[in-house]
């Protein structure tokens, strides 16, 4: 199913090898030269999209290791993105550690934030576990409102902008290939943890907690090294969102963007490495088209009814979720699936 | 069902696309001789009430200026709006699109996401102005101005108010803060910290709420059981009327005497508050509808042309008279530097709308639209106006209480609670 | 102690609106086990028809509340039918991000129809507060009150004796075997959807007629009666009922007592606290069903 016509694997390194084909190689080459060479034809605005994409992704991706990898509904993800945002900012502008430090540190301040309300999972589950999650959001912007003596005087942050070995990454071309290169480590990394002993074991708490438990596999440490995982890519996503955006406020981090997060990762496809890159991408242009529509309406049309060019927006973004589930209920994944498939059978498709 | 589906991921593809194909090329295929100004206005999100008349002000200000001014120094200004959905994250994105397009200069309607908007638009000294602005866009000085005093002023200028014209009482009067949880609250509490002492006022509480109150019954009860004297709300006008309701209910108000900061008063409080808020004192930064001034016949006559639901709103009104600032802005800088620097785009004009548009300013009165005059004064003053006056609530009316009068600068980054 | 009582009453009053929500919410979930995301913009959308019906057209509140009412029916009906009908056999998540989908819709529909976005409803009941001892509380809070504890009475009279409310609650447990016994549960889907717009509808009508009509706070409730609904029990209304005042409870004393030792706005997050330890000791909520697992 998952091969061409007329290959197949002899040794366990060919079936568990990710790019099998010299066409794979070739796609992903071709892939990887258009993202590399994105600034070349992308204007800055689109460059600042695509980074807030990449941004999105890392913490989406974490947030798919979670939920959709480990079963862990988590409705509080960028509760953990601004732990990481507000830690990589305090030690690069307060204490003056070099980036990549306080990169680093932000992925596992908001790991161990991301711990410690991962805690009641060993006993609540499914959407009663989101209320921890919920809490998690509300308690640590909170927190971030009020510890003023750390989060800057006014709850809002000026941030210096990312830099590595002394060179500052201010365009938004040096930022996106910053943001790609984690991007893609991460997205490679999750890809292959899926496949560990431990993705393994997320999988199998996720079908069923009692059975694995019954197996062997420790559900505690298995779900808090779960809710570690996906709450330190958020971290790595919030420091980059803060060293990006040079200013950064509780207001970068609602609920609603965790929710968003939520639907993203159900667009996409759960318990996938690409459904989440796909749901992102999906989510982020649709929001973008929109955001564009609006004002291309005004122009074009003075004399609409006053309220409709700001209304239009949500109505279309909503109906376009709407629309795509009820014709993709399985997700972007999936679909994704059956043209690969289409694909590589074509074309005797039966 | 399958071909649907198949159909449908076609089509969707396709706008995408074309979104992706329209806007990269869109901006870059406009006639010439345009000045392009950038505005974002929270027209969704958790604060419509405030968004959507503003995007109708600014718009209906471009109307006026091309149709009747002849643009700006004779050129049309094409206004480039964004939906900023409150999304602080988008403000950044849009900001870029702004930049991108050649805007000259931008505006946001309030001042967090002017915040968020800085970030960027400082380092590549874009410059900015929030139709309603707090004292942390302000202070230190940056390249972002503000049409009016900030919310740190509305406080001194309310307070100074109360001390010579109402408090009677030995000592020193109470006072409690109930701001909102984001810049427009900080504002005031800001004015608050810097200038109580100094004016004999003793600060016995500072309450924060959210947007989406419904109740503040418990830090009123707070207030009421410190016994203040006057209460100080910085917010917008549904929470305030909320608060003020609650007051109204515990026996504290009338009694205690109200004061609002510019953005929590105006006819939309009245409204809202209906009796409740008979008596409450409020700071208004710009004209009031009633006035009698050219500007605000202008004003008045495209609303009720264009957008009759936002009559009497005052966000619809601080968004139309930001603009005619900016066009002035812009007039100074034809004049002075002439359009073909501006027409380079990026830092060269935006450095010469700042310092041949804005630092020029003198003496611009936006027809009676604002008080006194919109001018440059200097002096890590970003203000470019710096009139006020207070407002009292009087049988269901908004009536002037006092003259237009200025708002003094106040230095807040020389205090050492501001940090950095 | 006069506080003390003021924000006994208050938490009390305030935590009665949430639970009118939160009924609205268990209903769903219930009948097909969905959590209602957009539960926030459907009470945003009945409370600006109702000042449509009140203010825009002019009725009066005996022929406009009704309206409403019968508005809502349609709304349920009609988002049962065209967003969530389609889905059903698919994944339950399809269908939370579907009700997702649909808050982003209605929230943009209503900026359309009535782009005014601030509004106050005409008084429904008296302005006088009435007063309990020292304390003060507003008439429309303890209407409120009433309104939410006659509806939980129906509600569960309903589910535990009515043949549809039994069916309805089959059906959550589950759609295939209720499929074979042959009960419609296509039509328990749409009557569900309806009764729950109808809630959404009555509590609509009361936040907004507390507060005023404006965006933030209606859309606000929609989480409020998420955090009511999981202390409670996601499908018990009793646990609805009796999870909203304590919510409320914490907030107002919570608030009151604490916002003197730590910083202000403690009184959002102290709900969330007494949720958390509650759900260590209770796992399924305070009156949730117990699953017990098999392997």
């Amino acid at each position: 199913m998952s091969l061409p016509t007329g290959i197949r694997n002899y040794t366990y390194a060919e079936d568990m090898a990710i790019l099998r084909t010299r066409t794979h190689w070739v796609l992903l080459g071709v892939f990887l030269l258009l993202l590399f060479t994105a600034p070349l034809y992308l204007n800055d605005h689109w460059l600042g999209i695509v980074n807030r994409i990449g941004i999105t992704i890392i913490a989406v991706t974490g947030l798919n290791i979670l939920t959709g990898y480990c079963g862990q509904l988590s409705i509080g993800h960028a509760g953990f993105m601004a732990v990481g945002a507000y830690t990589s900012a305090v030690l690069t502008d307060r204490l003056g550690l070099p980036f990549l430090a306080s990169l680093i540190f932000a992925g596992l301040s908001a790991g161990l934030i991301g711990m410690v309300f991962g805690m009641p999972s060993l006993r609540v589950k499914g959407f009663y576990l989101a209320i921890t999650t919920i809490a998690a959001q509300f308690i640590i912007i909170w927190i971030i409102e009020h510890w003023t003596e750390v989060t800057g005087p006014n709850g809002i942050m000026d941030v210096s902008p990312a830099s590595i070995g002394g060179i500052a990454l201010k365009t938004p071309a040096s930022e996106f290939y910053l943001i790609l290169a984690i991007t893609i480590l991460t997205v490679y990394g999750a890809k292959n943890l899926a496949r560990t002993k431990v993705g393994r074991a997320f999988v199998a708490i996720r079908d069923n907690d009692l059975a694995a438990e019954v197996m062997g596999i420790n559900l505690f440490r298995y779900k808090l090294t779960a809710f570690f995982i996906g709450c330190f890519l958020a971290g790595l996503a919030g420091s980059l969102m803060a060293h990006t955006s040079r200013s950064i406020s509780p207001d970068y981090f609602q609920f609603k963007d965790s929710i968003l997060y939520v639907g993203m990762i159900i667009i996409g496809g759960l318990g996938t490495t690409t459904g989440p890159i796909l749901g992102v991408v999906f989510i982020r242009l649709i929001d973008e088209f929109v955001t564009q529509l609006s004002p291309t309406l005004q122009t074009a049309f003075p004399n609409l009814l006053p309220g409709f060019t700001s209304g239009i927006a949500p109505m279309i973004f909503g109906l376009v979720i709407i629309l795509f589930l009820i014709f993709e209920p399985r997700g972007l994944e999936h679909r994704w699936q059956l043209f690969k498939a289409a694909y590589r059978n074509w074309p005797f498709s039966y | 069902m399958k071909r649907i589906s198949v159909l449908l991921s076609m089509v969707l593809t396709i706008i995408l696309l074309l979104s992706v194909m329209t806007s990269a090329c869109g901006p870059k295929a406009k006639p010439e001789q345009v000045l392009k100004v950038g505005v974002m206005t929270p027209s969704t999100g958790p604060v419509p009430e405030k968004g959507i008349p503003g995007q109708h002000g600014f718009a209906d200000a471009v109307t006026y200026i091309n149709k009747e001014l002849g643009g700006a120094a004779g050129h049309p200004i094409e206004l480039i709006w964004r939906d900023s959905a409150y999304d602080m994250q988008k403000v950044g994105t849009i900001v870029q699109d702004f930049m991108d397009a050649g805007c000259l200069i931008f505006a946001t309607h309030s001042s967090t996401e002017m915040k968020a908007a800085s970030g960027k638009s400082n380092e590549a000294g874009f410059p900015g102005i929030a139709a309603f602005i707090s004292t942390i866009n302000l202070h230190p000085p940056t390249h972002v101005y503000g049409p009016t005093p900030d919310y740190g002023d509305d406080w001194v200028a309310f307070a100074k108010y109360y001390m010579e014209n109402i408090w009677k009482g030995p000592g020193k009067p109470k006072m409690a803060l109930h701001g909102l949880a984001n810049p427009t609250g900080l504002g005031a509490r800001h004015g608050a910290q810097a200038k109580a002492a100094e004016l004999g006022i003793e600060l016995v509480d500072i309450a924060e709420h959210k947007i989406s109150t419904l109740d503040e019954t418990v830090s009123l009860q707070r207030m009421k059981d410190a016994k203040i004297d006057v209460l100080f709300i910085s917010s917008t006008p549904a929470p305030t009327a909320i608060i003020i309701k609650n007051a109204r209910d515990l026996g504290m108000f009338p009694g205690i005497t109200i004061g609002c900061a510019a953005a929590s008063f105006g006819k939309a409080l009245v409204d809202l508050g209906g009796e409740a808020v008979e008596g409450v004192y409020g700071i208004a930064h710009m004209a009031s509808w009633d006035d009698n001034t050219p500007g605000v016949a202008k004003l008045r006559e495209y609303c009720e042309k264009n957008n009759p639901q936002d009559l009497y709103n005052d966000d619809y009104l601080h968004c139309w008279t930001t603009m005619l600032i900016m066009r002035e802005i812009l007039v100074q800088a034809v004049k002075n530097a002439g359009y073909n620097t501006l027409a380079k785009g990026g830092k060269t004009a935006w450095k010469a709308v700042e310092e041949q548009g804005i630092f020029k300013l003198k003496d611009y009165t936006a027809d009676g639209l604002v008080g006194g005059t919109v001018r440059y004064a200097g002096g890590g003053d970003n203000r470019l106006n710096n009139y006020l006056r207070l407002f009292q609530v009087q049988s269901g009316k908004i009536i002037p209480v006092t003259a237009w009068q200025e708002a003094p600068l106040i230095k807040y980054e020389t205090f050492d609670w501001w940090g950095k | 102690m006069t506080e003390l009582m003021q924000y006994t009453i208050t938490g009390l009053s305030l935590g009665m609106v949430y639970s009118l929500i939160a009924l609205g919410f268990v209903l769903i979930w219930k009948s097909s086990g969905v959590a209602n995301l957009a539960i926030g913009q459907l009470v945003l959308f009945s409370s600006w028809f109702t000042y449509g019906m009140l203010v825009q057209a002019g009725l009066p509140p005996w022929l406009g509340i009704p309206l409403v009412i019968i508005f809502a029916l349609m709304l349920g009906w009609s988002v049962e039918r065209l967003a969530l009908r389609p889905l059903i056999g698919q994944p339950i998540l399809s269908l939370i991000a579907v009700t997702l989908g649909l808050a982003y819709f209605i929230e943009g529909l209503v900026g359309i129809i009535w782009p005014k976005s601030l509004a106050s409803l005409p008084p429904l009941f008296p302005q006088e507060p009435l007063r309990i001892g020292s304390a003060v509380i507003r008439q429309e809070f303890l209407w409120a009150a009433v309104i939410s504890i006659v509806l939980f009475v129906l509600l569960s009279i309903f589910f535990k004796y009515h043949r549809m409310g039994i069916a309805m609650r089959a059906t959550a447990d589950d759609q295939k075997a209720v499929q074979a016994c042959g009960i419609p549960v296509t039509r328990i889907f749409s009557q569900s959807w309806m009764f729950a717009c109808v809630l959404a509808a009555v509590g609509g009508i009361r936040i907004s007629s507390i507060g005023n009509i404006s965006k933030a706070p209606l859309v606000e409730m929609g989480l409020k009666a998420f955090s009511v609904v999981i202390l409670g029990g996601l499908d018990s209304f009793l646990g609805a009922i009796i999870a909203g005042p304590i919510i409320g409870l914490a907030e107002t004393i919570g608030g009151g007592y604490l916002s003197k030792v730590a910083w202000e706005g403690v009184r959002e997050v102290i709900p969330f606290l007494i949720i958390i330890i509650v759900m260590i000791f209770k796992p399924y909520g305070l009156f949730g069903e117990k699953r017990i697992e098999r392997v």
